[in-house]
């Protein structure tokens, strides 16, 4: 019940897009770009995604679509294509920017396996404190730009989609972690912060929470009546975000 | 002088022991997330008793109750005769081997009080009675699709819920086709669209949905309905399980001027003994006795005399007039008061099941805020359903609630 165009959008946006996050969050990511000149990765899939990855300064951002002057372009003939090279069944080949292989090597490639062992920890890892905590941040919001993907992309995501209304919807961990779903004509885009305005919410009272939550070990429904999710503002927003939220497993498994 | 506010310990002492044994702690629209309550701090999650329009809740609160059990407290809580009825009943035997002669009562007096009714088919639930309308509609046209009314609600069963809806599968839904509430002429293009293959039309009699202001039908709309499934053999099935006998004592078709192939009851038909009801026209009956449809306690007799106590003070009452009466006095009386404090409340739907909304933001907050200013002041509001009446509202109690609206209202000012 997924299919692989969505799955391509999920990587893409909340995979790889959590790469912004993990430079932004994290001293080690940071240190595998630091005194590295500025590069950027278009990647482009047939029938898919596109989009720049561009690094600059110890910091990375995404922009949609691939860019002409990115300095390094590897396309993908497929969805599936990409879709292993995430899940490191398939090997990129890059068409341009052959002369920043090393780049690719010795910077990108540590700082996807470092997203990876947060993304996907040891549970001896998650004993350490800092660890969990950057751990849970990430996958919050590796989660909310799944959610908009899906909710665009999957069909029965946009069959939930139809049915929000337009606003935007604010979701956080506590008050620190925040990440707003905008709602427009059925469209959905995550932006990765508060926008203040929002037309309702939900909230995880803290990082455990969160954790448990994502983890599969507790569930929204009793959550919300023991008080450590609390929801407000338009109802059937969150309810359909909800219905969205549990497709994401299913992909992000 | 200030009302006073309620404590809930010990219905969190409950739910706490209800989370460890119960799913969730109490699911479904009882619970605190269907149930929308917000913050769950502001409402009571365990009862105790209650008794006419009143519930009490495990810590001793007292609330004027306007969901009525989401619509069974019909005649007031314990109601005396239908208690009587009912106690008399499990006394003779209840669930039987042979089904007790008050089944054959019951339905007498159903066909004898509904309008479009020529035979009465009893179940527990308003989930089982709808289903059997749809499974009755399909074994009688031998036809797949149903239409439904975006934004309803029909039950539980898989073929009421949605394909994104956990536990649902796209075939459960293949053949449902939605369109809007009050918009024949998209009706009549799922019609064009899908000739000779729709095997019936399931409506509210009006769109009394969750979420949104409820809406009446336009002029002439359910006639216009009622001829479009004439012409193309399809059965008109109509989910009264709500609205039932508020509206009218003879259906809430008969209410809005048309006749149903297919009529579900369930909630005000009991006051709370456990038993739902479908009545049908007459071409239909063979089509519903060839169901395989039953359940254990289907005809268990004592619910069956409670529905006869109670469909008969029903209309020993009016109950229809008199709801009418008591829902436009305190809606009207609700507007007011949020007038009063510089809010703009509006009502929507029939005073009898009247559903309110805040329009000052829109999204929301402010009216999940009044609502629960109210709760914890001791008067049940739902924050995005539709309220129910019931015959032991009193001119007292209504007085009571427009004080505590006005000071929710009051205390909520401030932040907006």
């Amino acid at each position: 019940m997924t299919d692989s165009k969505t799955l391509a959008y999920i990587n893409m946006y909340a995979v790889l897009g959590t790469l912004e996050n993990l430079c932004e969050l994290d001293e080690n990511a940071r240190a595998l770009l630091k005194n590295k000149k500025p590069v950027s990765i278009g990647l482009e899939v047939k029938d898919g995604p596109a989009a720049t990855l561009m690094f600059k300064n110890g910091y990375c951002r995404m922009e949609d679509g691939c860019r002409s002057d990115c300095t390094i372009k590897i396309p993908f003939s497929s969805c599936e294509k990409f879709n292993g090279m995430i899940d490191g069944t398939v090997t990129p080949v890059p068409t341009k920017g052959l002369m920043h292989i090393g780049f690719l090597l010795k910077s990108f490639i540590p700082l996807t396996d470092l997203l990876s062992k947060y993304m996907r920890p040891d549970p001896k890892d998650l004993e350490d404190r800092a660890f969990f905590e950057m751990s849970t941040t990430l996958m919050f919001y590796t989660i909310a730009v799944a959610i908009a993907q899906i909710g665009n992309n999957d069909a029965i995501g946009k069959f939930s989609a139809d049915h929000i209304v337009d606003g935007d919807i604010l979701m956080s961990i506590g008050d620190k972690i925040s990440a707003t779903i905008r709602c427009k004509n059925h469209r959905l885009i995550t932006i990765k912060k508060d926008m203040g305005t929002p037309r309702s919410l939900m909230k995880f009272c803290d990082m455990d929470l969160a954790r448990a939550l994502f983890d599969g070990k507790v569930n929204a429904v009793a959550c919300i009546g023991e008080g450590t999710i609390i929801m407000g503002g338009m109802i059937s927003m969150i309810d359909n975000v909800n219905r969205i939220l549990d497709r994401v497993a299913l992909y992000l498994a | 002088m200030a009302i006073k506010i309620n404590d809930y310990t010990k219905s969190r002492e409950w739910f706490s022991r209800a989370t460890k044994v119960i799913p969730s702690g109490v699911y479904g629209h009882l619970g605190p997330a269907e149930g929308n309550f917000m913050p769950v701090t502001s409402f009571p999650l365990m009862g105790d008793r209650a008794q006419g329009t009143y519930f009490w809740d495990v810590d001793g609160n007292r609330f004027i109750d306007y969901m009525c059990a989401y619509g069974p407290n019909v005649l007031g809580y314990n109601d005396p005769d239908v208690d009587a009825a009912a106690i008399e009943q499990l006394k003779k035997g209840n669930c039987m081997t042979s089904p007790s002669y008050k089944m054959v009562e019951f339905a007498e007096l159903m066909v004898d009080t509904v309008n479009c009714a020529d035979w009465a088919f009893f179940a527990k639930n308003g989930n089982d009675v709808t289903t059997a309308a749809i499974m009755t509609a399909r074994n009688a046209t031998h036809r797949k699709k149903i239409v439904f009314v975006n934004g309803f609600y029909h039950g539980v069963s898989p073929w009421t819920q949605k394909i994104d809806y956990p536990g649902v599968i796209p075939e459960d839904v293949a053949n449902n086709l939605y369109i809007d509430w009050n918009d024949f002429d998209q009706l009549q293009q799922v019609f064009d669209d899908n000739k000779g293959e729709i095997a019936a039309f399931i409506s509210t009699p009006y769109m009394h949905g969750n979420y949104l202001d409820n809406s009446l039908p336009a002029d002439g709309y359910w006639k216009k309905v009622r001829e479009l499934c004439t012409a193309n053999g399809t059965v008109l099935i109509i989910d009264d399980v709500r609205a039932g006998f508020r509206l009218d004592i003879a259906g809430s078709d008969h209410f809005y001027g048309f006749e149903a192939d297919l009529i579900c009851f369930c909630k005000a038909l009991a006051n709370g003994y456990n038993v739902s009801c479908l009545c049908g026209k007459d071409f239909l009956k063979g089509a519903v006795s060839g169901l395989s449809y039953t359940g254990s306690y289907w005809m268990s007799a004592m619910p069956f005399a409670a529905g006869i106590a109670c469909v008969n003070k029903m209309k020993q009452l009016d109950i229809p007039t008199m709801f009418r009466e008591k829902g436009l006095k305190l809606t009207n009386g609700l507007k007011e008061a949020a007038a009063n404090n510089g809010f703009n409340l509006v009502v929507s739907g029939e005073p009898a099941l009247f559903y309110l909304r805040i329009a000052d933001d829109d999204s929301l907050f402010i009216h999940q805020d009044w609502i629960q200013e109210c709760v914890k002041r001791g008067v049940f509001f739902a924050g995005h359903h539709n309220h129910f009446i019931n015959a032991a509202l009193t001119d007292e109690d209504i007085n009571f609630t427009l004080e505590v609206a006005d000071e929710a209202f009051k205390a909520i000012r401030p932040k907006y």
